[in-house]
């Protein structure tokens, strides 16, 4: 069975582009606009392999939504991507320490998003 | 795997001008509410967000430029930096230039570097020490360049965590695996606790792997990239001695670069043999295979085919899933009430006439519905053409030296995308004007018992079928008698004349008619209200003036709802149909022999309590066989457009309906006096009035007669 990915960013642009491409790579994809959005997806049933998370984000940030998603038992092992502009290690740091698996730096192109989470999401 | 991202580029582009909107927004409010953490948060966010999409995109203009104007920003968030007039200019700049840096990412234009350095070290040198500019640009591994194979041992104890965070050690060494072979893997379990300490969640294993790749170090490396900083990672690289006796057959030096190195040439030398290398085109040219030409021409066309085409823009519009979805359930009753006519029509008996008018009925509502809904897909709010008057206003009370506070209403008002794309650059005539001339400078405001700030209110509202938008100021109203006397110097009027208070304020949209003494930057050169009121007709509107001495002035714009439907009053005369639109029509009378005066010069003319207007008669315009000839039993339309009025005759008149424009110049060619074309209810085809083109016709033809 496919894998499901859930892809939460602010930006439509962004979402359509990972969406596009994750889709294109045999995997299901599941959008969210924000951490809260994305909280309410995976409470109404929506069971993720992958998260993969802008940080800067209305309502809720990505941040706050990998902590939420590290509470829930069904996923609390499930391997979380962060999408950051910076290659600063300030916003991978908190984020790993919020428990996020690891980074995917923006820009990026397909092949490079690929391979990072070729590395985490087990095929 | 290659995966084109680039047909997302224009969601990019659309989404970047929210983005610029909302920034531009944010900007100006933050002037009122310097401390508002939420707002600088947003602004920030959209900021942020062209940053990330445009680098995705290669757009590396933009995205480092939107970084340094992020970062500012993420000063004045984090409290670093206070909110100045100062930085808010700058970074109202530097959205200027950003949104030229988007516009040249999209049209592939040079963009004007001068300035982007310019403003790229202000926006540095405001950060002051505070700041840490980092590169971001982080050097992605690189393939390997040394040739041969290398033989790792690699020792690994990863972090407790490794578990919590999503991590499995086996993708580690599956990722190990696709970079080379993995020779042999060790667990070294002499971490384990006693199994009463045992905590399933942690990880207490370490592994020894080793083997053979031709990738470097820094490869190897960048698999343990999410846990390196908490892991003991140790890559012994060991090659095997044997390895540079003989080298991978594709690494092998050129010739020249051995014989530099061995001593036999220098490197001087060597460059100057390889300039005496000849191209392939001067080689095919001696050799008489090709001439120059050809190969000039073969050249031309390689640069042609780098060079990146300039991409045309194609309008696109973003709808709420909500219309759809509605459209699509409307669709599908549409479906189901075709289903049922043609089963009625299969087996139809006379006295089902009733269901089958029942039927139509239905037909028929859900064709409006549909008509109606698809329409609203085009409407958007009209609040996207009132967001730029803010940034307007406080750059012209800035240059004008006046206090401006701008007031917006009705920004929910949904209007035809068309007509909102057309109406900026008239609203934005108005406001300069109200801005520029309506309102008095602070000094004269006070001395006149006014408020110190003047106010420009812009309004939009839905009024029949109408919308209406008004631009309304509180200064000093138009000045009568300055226009008047501007008015006859120009000879637009003579002083003869008597004049209407309405048709003087009209005089302010004749072409270069300006009361201003002097020009200023932002209006006075005579150039703009003509254009308002034509850009304004264009889109089947109007523009009235209402003004009140020492009180202020107000400009409504009156604007159909949409370019492609109209409502129009269906006319006979003779055989033939012809539509009027509604808006036009002040009135059909049928006139008294009396009230029909010819005058020579002037054509026929008819009284209509006490005005004389120019008649026409429709068939002689359009040539036509007419039933009636006699103005007395016929009808005769007064039709207004611009404030000049015109009587037209027909025959007779056959009802209101709704009708939908199809173009001439695109289906025929430009016919003077009609401004369209439409079907009718029994399949033909009739002709849309333009009441301006007739009002023309009228004018020649008593040029003529004159």
């Amino acid at each position: 069975m496919a894998k499901t990915v859930l892809v939460v960013d602010d930006s439509p642009t962004m979402r359509q582009m990972v969406a596009f491409t994750l889709t294109s790579a045999g995997y299901q994809v599941v959008e969210a606009g924000n951490g809260k959005e994305a909280v309410g997806k995976v409470n109404g049933g929506a069971k993720p392999d992958l998260v993969v998370t802008d940080l800067n984000m209305p309502e809720m940030d990505g941040i706050t939504l990998i902590k939420e998603i590290r509470k829930m038992p069904a996923l609390k092992f499930t391997p979380i991507l962060m999408l950051t502009t910076e290659a600063s290690d300030d916003k991978k740091k908190a984020g790993q320490a919020a428990g996020a698996t690891g980074w995917i730096v923006k820009p990026f192109n397909p092949e490079q998003m690929m391979a990072v989470i070729k590395k985490v999401l087990p095929g | 795997m290659s995966t084109d991202l680039s047909h997302f580029k224009d969601a990019f582009f659309e989404e970047s001008q929210e983005h610029l909107t909302t920034i531009e927004e944010g900007l100006l409010q933050l002037e009122q509410r310097p401390g508002d953490i939420d707002l600088l948060n947003r602004i920030f966010r959209g900021a942020h967000s062209i940053k990330g999409n445009s680098g995705m995109f290669g757009f590396t203009a933009v995205s480092q430029f939107t970084h340094k104007m992020e970062s500012v920003l993420d000063q004045l968030r984090s409290s670093q930096m206070v909110v100045t007039v100062d930085i808010t200019d700058l970074l109202l700049q530097s959205l200027d230039c950003l949104k030229t840096l988007i516009d040249c990412a999209k049209t592939g234009e040079p963009a004007d570097d001068a300035q982007i350095a310019r403003l790229s070290a202000q926006l540095e040198a405001c950060q002051g020490e505070a700041s840490t500019v980092k590169q971001s640009a982080e050097a992605a591994p690189r393939p390997s360049q040394v040739q041969g194979t290398h033989h790792f041992t690699i020792t690994w104890v990863p972090p407790r965590y490794l578990f919590q965070r999503g991590l499995d050690p086996a993708q580690f060494i599956k990722e190990l695996g696709d970079l080379g072979s993995v020779i042999s893997v060790t667990l070294d379990a002499g971490r384990l606790p006693s199994f009463a300490e045992f905590d399933p969640e942690q990880c207490y294993l370490g592994w020894t792997i080793e083997m053979d790749t031709a990738k470097d170090l820094k490869v190897i490396e960048a698999v343990f990239d999410f846990v390196r900083e908490d892991s003991t990672l140790t890559i012994v690289d060991m090659p095997p001695p044997v390895a540079e006796s003989h080298a991978a057959p594709d690494g092998t030096k050129p010739l020249g670069e051995i014989l530099v190195e061995t001593g036999v040439v220098s490197q001087s030398q060597l460059n100057q043999a390889l300039s005496q290398q000849k191209r392939v085109g001067e080689i095919l040219v001696e050799q008489k295979i090709a001439t120059p030409e050809q190969i000039s021409e073969a050249l031309k066309k390689q640069t042609e085919s780098s060079a990146p085409a300039k991409k045309a823009e194609t309008p696109s519009i973003r709808v709420d899933t909500v219309k759809i979805d509605r459209l699509i359930n409307l669709v599908g009753e549409l479906v189901i009430t075709q289903s049922m006519l043609s089963d009625l029509g299969s087996r139809f008996e006379m006295n089902q006439l009733p269901v089958l008018l029942e039927r139509v009925a239905q037909l028929e509502r859900n064709t409006r519905e549909i008509q109606e809904r698809v329409m609203g897909i085009r409407m958007v709010p009209i609040g996207n053409a009132f967001s730029r008057f803010p940034r307007l206003v406080r750059d012209l009370s800035g240059k004008a030296g006046k206090k401006i506070h701008l007031v917006l209403s009705g920004e929910e008002t949904e209007l035809d995308k068309t007509v909102i794309e057309s109406i900026g650059d008239p609203l934005t005539h108005l406001v300069r004007n109200s801005a520029d001339h309506g309102l008095e400078p602070p000094d004269e405001r006070v001395a006149a018992g006014k408020s110190e700030q003047g106010t420009i209110r812009l309004n939009a509202f839905h009024e029949g079928g109408n919308i209406c938008i008004t631009v309304e100021d509180d200064g000093r109203g138009l000045n009568r008698d300055k226009i008047l006397a501007k008015g006859i110097k120009q000879g637009l009027i003579a002083d003869t004349d008597k004049l209407s208070d309405e048709q003087i304020w009209m005089l302010i949209f004749k072409p270069g008619f300006s009361t201003a003494e002097k020009v200023t930057d932002v209006s006075g050169r005579g150039v703009g209200m003509d254009v308002v009121k034509r850009n304004i007709e264009g889109l089947g509107g109007t523009v009235s003036i209402k003004t009140s001495s020492g009180k202020g002035t107000t400009f409504t714009l009156k604007l159909p709802l949409t370019l492609a439907i109209i409502e129009g009053m269906t006319v006979r005369v003779g055989k033939d149909t012809y539509i009027v639109p509604l808006l036009s029509i002040l009135e059909s009378i049928q006139p008294k022999r009396e009230m029909i005066k010819t005058i020579i010069g002037k054509g026929e003319l008819v009284n209509v309590r006490g005005t004389y207007l120019p008649l026409m008669r429709l068939y002689d315009v359009f040539r036509l066989e007419p039933e009636l000839s006699d103005p007395t039993k016929a009808i005769l339309l007064i039709l207004e457009t611009e404030g000049e009025r015109v009587a037209v005759m027909v025959d007779e008149i056959l009802g209101q309906q709704q009708v939908v424009i199809k173009s001439m110049e695109q289906n025929f060619r430009k016919i003077e006096g009609v401004a369209g074309a439409t079907i009718l209810g029994d399949g033909t085809v009739g002709f849309i009035l333009d009441v301006r083109g007739l009002l023309n016709i009228a004018r020649q033809g008593t040029a003529k007669a004159a």
